[in-house]
Order: C-alpha cells, then sequence, then structure tokens
C-alpha cells in the first residue's frame, strides 16, 4: 500500500508540477521554470530555489497560438510561452530557457519581446542559460563561465549565494536520486516488469522534485515493481525526437509491446553518470550538462552513441518524427542502416505525439509489433 | 525570366559562372584547395589564405533557379528524409550525395578541402556532417552563442559602436572561434594570414558597402526604382561572395553608376510605378519571375530585399584596430538581425519607411524552421506602422508545392484590395 502511494506521488509530481503554477504565488516565488531538463537542477536547489520544466500536453495553447508560428515550436514551448502569457508564470522567481534548441533560443528572444512590449500578463524575469553543446575547445571555458552567471542570476533571485559545500550538497543529493532511478530503469531491460507507460513518469518525475523526496519513494516503486511477474512481449525503443510525455508510450504498447527505453532526459536518459562533487563543482556541472542532454543541439556522434546503448536487448524500434521536427529525421538514414544491420525492424511515425496517432501509424505499429513479436519467438522459444 | 535592364547584371551573372569555372580548374587541374561553407561564415578569413569559399546558398539557389531541385530533393525523400526537413541548407548536400539521378550544374561541386558552417538553426550540424561525410571531407563549426542584450537600432550601433552590439562574452567567445579557423585554414593552404592584409581587406569591404548604400539610398529616394529587386540581388550577391576584392569594388562602383545614371535620366524598372513593394524573407530562386509578374497588371514593383540593404547594415565596421573582433562582431549576430525580434522587425520597418514601401510580403518558408521564426513579429510591426503584410507560403528552393498561379492571385487581391484601394 505504502509503494502504491510512492508511484501515485511521483506520477502526480511528473503530471502535475508544472500545470500547477499560477495557484498559489507565495508557493510560486521559490520556482525556476526551465523549458527543458538541461538546467543544472543542483544550482538551483543550492540558491535555495526550486525548478520546475515545462512540458508539453494535449491540451490547447489559445494565448500562445495567435503568437507562435505553427509547426515550429514543440509542446512544451507552446505550453509555456501559454502560462507565461495567461500570468501563471507572473509570481515565479525567474523563467530559465536553456540552450537546447534554436526553438528554444527564439522562445527565449520571444519572451523577452512580450516582457518588452507588454504582450499577456506580467510575466517573471527571463534568463538564457547559454550552454553550447558543440566540441570545439572554446566551449567549455565558454560554459563555466555561462553556468557562474547563472549562478549569480539565481542568488541574486533568491539573496542566497550558494557556497561550494551547499552546492557539493546539492549534487550529493542528485546522485543519490540518480542512483534509485538508475534502480527503475534497471526493472525495464531484461525481463521487464513495468510498461514504459508506467514508468516513464516515475523516472520524469526526478526532474520536478526535491531529490531526498524523490529517491525514497522511487527506491520504494523499484522495491514493489520487482516483486512483479514479468511482461510478456517484445522491447521496443523510442527514439527520434525525445518525448516529454508518455502517450506515446501508451499507443505503441496499446499493441502488445513493452517500451523499455527511450531516448529522452525524462527516461532513460534521466540519471547519466553521476557529477563529481570533488573538485570544481561548477565545472563539473557544466560538463555534465554538456555532454549529456539530449536534445536537438546533442551532437550526432553523441546521439548515436545513445542510441546505440539503448538497443541491447531490443526487438524494435519506433522513431518519432513529429511534425516540427527539423533535426532528428537527418539521423534516420544513418539509424537505418544501424537496425538493419542488426535486424531490428523499425517505423517511423510522425503524428504529434499528444495527439492521437494516425491510423496509418497504429496499422503500422501494429504491424511492427508482430514482426518483431515472430522474431522474438524464433530467438527465445 | 524577366529580361534584364542594367549592363552590369550580365557581366555579374558571366562573373559568376566564370568565377566556378576558374574554381573547378583550380582544384581539378592544380589540386588546391577549396572551402564549402554557409553564407553567414566571413570569407575574408578564407580567401586572405587563397583559399576560394562557396557559398552554400549560393550553390543551392544555383540549382534551384537551373530547375534541378525536384530530382535531388525527391532522392533524398526516398531515402528516407522526411519532407519538413529544411531544403535551403541540404539541396546542395542532396545534389552531392544523389548525384546519380542527374548532373548537377556546371559540372557539380569538387570535392572541398573543408566545410565550415556557423550552427545557428538545429540541422546546420547535421547537414555538414552528412555532407563532409558525403565528401570525405573535414568540417569546422563556429557554434552560435545566444544574445541577452539586444539594443535598439542595431544597424546604427555596428558601424561605430559594434562592441556594444554585442555582449563580450560571445564576442570573445566568436573571435577566439575564428582564431582557430585561421590556425586550419594557415595549416590546410600552407600560408600565414596577413593581419594588417585583414584590416585593409575590411576597411575594402566598407569602402564597397558604403557604395551599396549609396545605391540604395537612391533606389529609396528616386521617384520611381531605378532597379528591380532581381538585378540588385544579382549584382550585391556575386559582389558580396568575393567582398572587398578588387572585382567587386570595381563591380560594385559600375552598378553604382549605372543605376545613378538610370536615376538622372529618370529610367525607372516599371515606368509608370504605383506601388512599392518589398520581399521580407530569402529570395524565391526557383521562381524569381514572380518579382516583376505585376509589373504590367498593377504598376507594382518590388523595391527592396535584405540582399541590398544587409550590406550597409550588416557588414560596414568602422574602428578597425582589432580586425578579428571587428569580424566577429558581425558574424555573431546575423541570425538575430534578420529573423529575431526585436531586431529584424524594427530594421524591417525603419527600412520600409525609408524605402516608402506601400506593401510588404513576407516569406513564410515552411521548412526553414529558423527563417520562420519571427515571422509574426514583422508582419505585426509593419502593420502597425501602417503597412500592409501579406504572407507567402513557400520554400525558397523546392517548387513542387508551389503553385504560380495561386500565388500571383493571392498577391493581385492583396494589391487590389489592401496596397492600392
Amino acid at each position: 500500500m505504502r509503494t502504491t502511494t510512492a508511484i501515485v506521488e511521483l506520477t502526480e509530481a511528473f503530471e502535475e508540477t508544472f500545470a500547477r503554477l499560477g495557484h498559489d504565488a507565495d508557493r510560486d516565488r521559490s520556482v525556476v521554470v526551465t523549458s527543458w531538463p538541461s538546467v543544472p537542477i543542483e544550482i538551483i536547489r543550492a540558491a535555495g530555489l526550486r525548478p520546475v520544466v515545462a512540458r508539453g500536453s494535449a491540451t490547447p495553447t489559445p494565448a500562445g497560438d495567435p503568437q507562435l508560428e505553427s509547426d515550429i515550436f514543440p509542446s512544451r514551448l507552446r505550453h509555456l510561452v501559454e502560462a507565461a502569457l495567461s500570468g501563471r508564470l507572473s509570481h515565479v522567481a525567474r523563467i530559465v530557457v536553456p540552450r537546447t534548441s534554436d526553438t528554444d533560443y527564439k522562445c527565449f528572444l520571444y519572451l523577452r519581446e512580450f516582457a518588452r512590449t507588454g504582450v499577456g500578463q506580467t510575466m517573471a524575469p527571463i534568463v538564457l542559460f547559454d550552454l553550447l553543446q558543440s566540441g570545439g575547445p572554446d566551449v567549455g571555458a565558454y560554459n563555466v563561465a555561462r553556468t557562474r552567471a547563472l549562478v549569480d542570476e539565481l542568488a541574486s533571485a533568491s539573496g542566497a549565494v550558494p557556497s561550494d559545500d551547499t552546492l557539493r550538497r546539492a549534487v550529493t543529493n542528485a546522485n543519490v536520486a540518480r542512483a534509485t532511478a538508475r534502480c527503475l530503469i534497471a526493472l525495464r531491460r531484461g525481463v521487464p516488469r513495468i510498461t514504459g507507460t508506467e514508468v516513464f513518469p516515475l523516472l520524469g518525475a526526478f526532474w520536478q522534485m526535491p531529490p531526498e523526496h524523490y529517491a525514497p519513494l522511487a527506491e520504494q516503486a523499484a522495491n514493489e515493481i520487482a516483486r512483479r511477474p514479468p511482461l510478456a512481449g517484445p522491447r521496443v525503443l523510442l527514439t527520434g525526437a525525445p518525448v516529454d510525455g508518455s502517450t506515446l508510450h501508451a499507443a505503441i504498447e496499446s499493441h502488445g509491446a513493452i517500451v523499455v527505453a527511450e531516448v529522452s532526459p525524462w527516461g532513460s536518459g534521466v540519471a547519466g553518470n553521476d557529477v563529481a562533487a570533488d573538485d570544481d563543482v561548477i565545472a563539473a556541472l557544466t560538463n555534465k550538462y554538456r555532454a549529456e542532454s539530449i536534445g536537438a543541439r546533442m551532437s550526432v556522434a553523441a546521439m548515436q552513441g545513445v542510441t546505440e546503448r539503448g538497443l541491447d536487448g531490443i526487438d524494435a524500434v519506433v522513431v518519432s518524427l513529429p511534425p516540427e521536427d527539423s533535426v532528428f529525421g537527418w539521423d534516420y538514414p544513418v539509424l537505418r542502416e544501424a537496425l538493419a544491420v542488426r535486424r531490428i525492424p523499425h517505423v517511423c511515425v510522425r503524428s504529434d505525439p499528444y495527439q492521437p496517432l494516425t491510423q496509418l501509424d497504429h496499422s503500422q505499429l501494429e504491424a511492427l509489433v508482430a514482426a518483431a513479436a515472430r522474431a522474438q519467438e524464433a530467438r527465445h522459444g | 525570366m524577366a529580361d534584364k535592364q542594367l549592363d552590369v547584371t550580365a557581366a555579374a551573372s558571366a562573373f559568376q559562372k566564370q568565377w566556378f569555372g576558374d574554381l573547378r580548374r583550380r582544384v581539378f587541374d592544380d589540386r588546391q584547395p577549396y572551402a564549402l561553407v554557409q553564407a553567414d561564415v566571413p570569407f575574408e578569413l578564407f580567401d586572405l589564405v587563397d583559399i576560394p569559399a562557396v557559398s552554400n546558398q549560393w550553390w543551392a539557389a544555383t540549382i534551384a533557379a537551373k530547375r534541378q531541385a525536384p530530382a535531388f530533393l525527391d532522392a533524398m525523400a526516398a531515402d528516407g528524409l522526411h519532407e519538413d526537413l529544411c531544403r535551403y541548407c541540404s539541396l546542395g548536400y542532396a545534389a552531392t550525395r544523389y548525384r546519380d539521378v542527374q548532373e548537377p550544374p556546371w559540372g557539380g561541386l569538387p570535392t572541398p578541402r573543408l566545410l565550415c558552417a556557423r550552427l545557428t538553426c538545429d540541422c546546420i550540424h547535421r547537414v555538414f556532417s552528412l555532407w563532409a561525410a558525403a565528401f570525405g571531407a573535414e568540417l569546422f563549426e563556429i557554434d552560435h552563442p545566444g544574445a541577452s542584450h539586444l539594443p535598439p537600432n542595431w544597424w546604427e550601433l555596428g558601424r561605430h559602436r559594434w562592441r556594444e552590439l554585442v555582449e563580450p562574452h560571445r564576442l570573445a567567445f566568436v573571435v577566439s572561434t575564428l582564431e582557430r579557423l585561421v590556425e586550419r585554414l594557415e595549416a590546410i593552404s600552407g600560408r600565414r594570414l596577413d593581419r594588417d592584409a585583414l584590416r585593409r581587406r575590411l576597411e575594402l569591404v566598407n569602402q564597397q558597402e558604403e557604395i551599396f548604400d549609396a545605391v540604395r539610398q537612391l533606389i529609396a529616394t528616386a521617384p520611381e526604382s531605378p532597379v528591380r529587386m532581381t538585378e540588385q540581388i544579382t549584382n550585391v550577391m556575386a559582389t558580396q561572395w568575393v567582398r572587398g576584392t578588387d572585382w567587386a569594388l570595381a563591380h560594385a562602383r559600375s552598378f553604382h553608376d549605372e543605376v545613378k545614371r538610370r536615376v538622372d535620366a529618370g529610367v525607372a524598372a516599371c515606368p509608370g510605378e504605383r506601388a512599392r513593394l518589398m520581399w521580407v524573407g530569402a529570395g524565391l530562386w526557383h521562381d524569381t519571375e514572380f518579382y516583376t509578374a505585376f509589373e504590367s497588371s498593377h504598376r507594382a514593383t518590388f523595391v527592396w530585399s535584405m540582399y541590398l540593404a544587409f550590406g550597409p547594415d550588416g557588414y560596414i565596421r568602422y574602428g578597425l584596430d582589432d580586425p578579428m573582433a571587428a569580424l566577429a562582431s558581425r558574424t555573431a549576430s546575423f541570425n538575430e538581425y534578420l529573423h529575431n525580434p526585436p531586431w529584424a522587425s524594427e530594421w524591417i520597418v525603419q527600412q520600409a519607411r525609408a524605402h516608402r514601401i506601400n506593401g510588404a510580403l513576407v516569406l513564410r518558408p515552411g521548412r526553414m524552421k529558423p527563417a520562420g521564426t519571427g515571422r509574426l513579429f514583422i508582419e505585426r510591426a509593419l502593420e502597425e506602422a501602417g503597412i500592409p503584410a501579406l504572407a507567402i507560403e513557400a520554400d525558397v528552393v523546392d517548387p513542387r508545392a508551389w503553385d504560380p498561379a495561386a500565388a500571383r492571385a493571392a498577391v493581385r487581391s492583396f494589391l487590389d484590395t489592401r496596397v492600392m484601394s
């Protein structure tokens, strides 16, 4: 009973945290809203603030739609703009937009301009976290300086300048939470004991909860799930444009497959490597988020590495390329060749992951799962 | 293709073809290196160490203008690259990767020694990585640090107070990246970059852009526009790709002088001009006749595009004691100038007023996602300034979904109901 509560609490934290902003001004004052989980949450927490990451959803965005060009901004950014223009972010401490993609950067410029010209409701100060992800030797020092600037900015927001010890404590706490997230991830691989639809929110809650709350809840959830019977069905990797919700998982799993991994910082990519808390904490955090933040600015090679690691024990792959995709489609021919070598069947899904899939997509998924099931049976009997 | 009205236009076109022929000869016969680059990288650095640079956008426009894009783009789609991916920056790649479907213009691009791109749009790293792999060539990337400080009237600040235009950390980052680029170019060419020569080249670039500024002023103030927008583009871009060279300056002067003679003689591109239009966005390379299609029916002529106007406003840098920093200050913010709020909309409105624009056609470029952003800000700013704006949905190199008749009908209706009513 206790562990069931853990699953409910984690799921609720994942689903509701961003949606709840704007309902309690006092609570919002300590919140830093970010557009993607690529802003070091350790720094936000060390500054005495609380990170909340914007997420997409199927709900309408009537305030944002007239201000945003169609088919360019992903759902999460449309909802961030919606929240800002409708006054739900009036009381938060800062809106920090990381340089995760060009559309994030454009969203930052748009929000600034809305604030400057008085479009929409009053919104909190908007900050760009310009963490570059390219490979040049100049990038490292630039990024560390940007991270230090973020520390200063957040300290000015909260009035609390984080000491090195405070930062180290935040790193240690987050590392503990990462360890429990890894336990959940382990229960998906090999012989999965939980569906992707159910586990994705449990992993994603990492970004929306204080680590000292997340870790015990995730541990309890993992203990319960470990006692569950194994799940049958072909094991699917979900890749392409990183998802921030589990709607696509549900669609895939409705055909009898189990999504056991996804290339997304909200799912399988949530934990990554621990941050070293010994030497220069700021540099360690900077390097961690530069190297591991999954998104449109992650290099081709790094993205291929993440995908390759996700292919172990996989029976089928679903590549999500939603209408606004301008990046991940370029990786597809190379991925297709890699899958052909491994004889792993795949399909590309072009639907908006927040809308019901088209009949064509469902037909393709059904055929994919059937083919993967036959191959799985041939391999394992 | 509409008749050319200026003698210099033919000279510009001939120069480009000759330049490309020379490039192929140098590469194939003399085995000299050349570079394939995005339009917004500093060409001056390449030229000064004797590495010719070919612009990806120029090459894509050339393929599109020769109506060769559909076959390459069909091949790209058949290879699994979905149709919503940007075609402007990738058409050149397609012409390399799928060159078996048809021979690209003028025999195609030889293998470059180096590819170089600024990482503005997210797809650039992908497209250029694939392209470099297809050629088996090296790729040099210039990352694009984001701007948080965008002071008003960038086109005024940029000339003398360019250090105020780019935040110090961004400027330092771009300078340091350009220094690394120079190291690579020197290693490839075996020639040292002469810093004094760079300063002199930037001074010549300033002179060239001052000439373009004078041409712009002639067009803005003449009773009727003396030169079609398409011919402005041909003359300006042929010059910009080799900016600051002897030929570039000579051609800029010839262009200016011919335009001035036409103004002095009262010669108009569209005699009896009744509506002055501006085109906001990249050129519609597969249908350049579009830009002259409303002259006979409405006496409406395209007067302005970014191609001429951006030269003086985007490139002039006075105070060249540190030429690399001046160059970096130009390079750092191209996208912000041209596409993003508040800079793009402020500039477009200022230009529209200066050119007495009656109506604006704003490209809605669909798949070119980054170029597609900022469009609503620009349209709103124009309308608020009393300048009617019409969005034109088009891909600048891909004609497959373009309906020329429907587009022309929409513009005629716009002219009838909003511009000339």
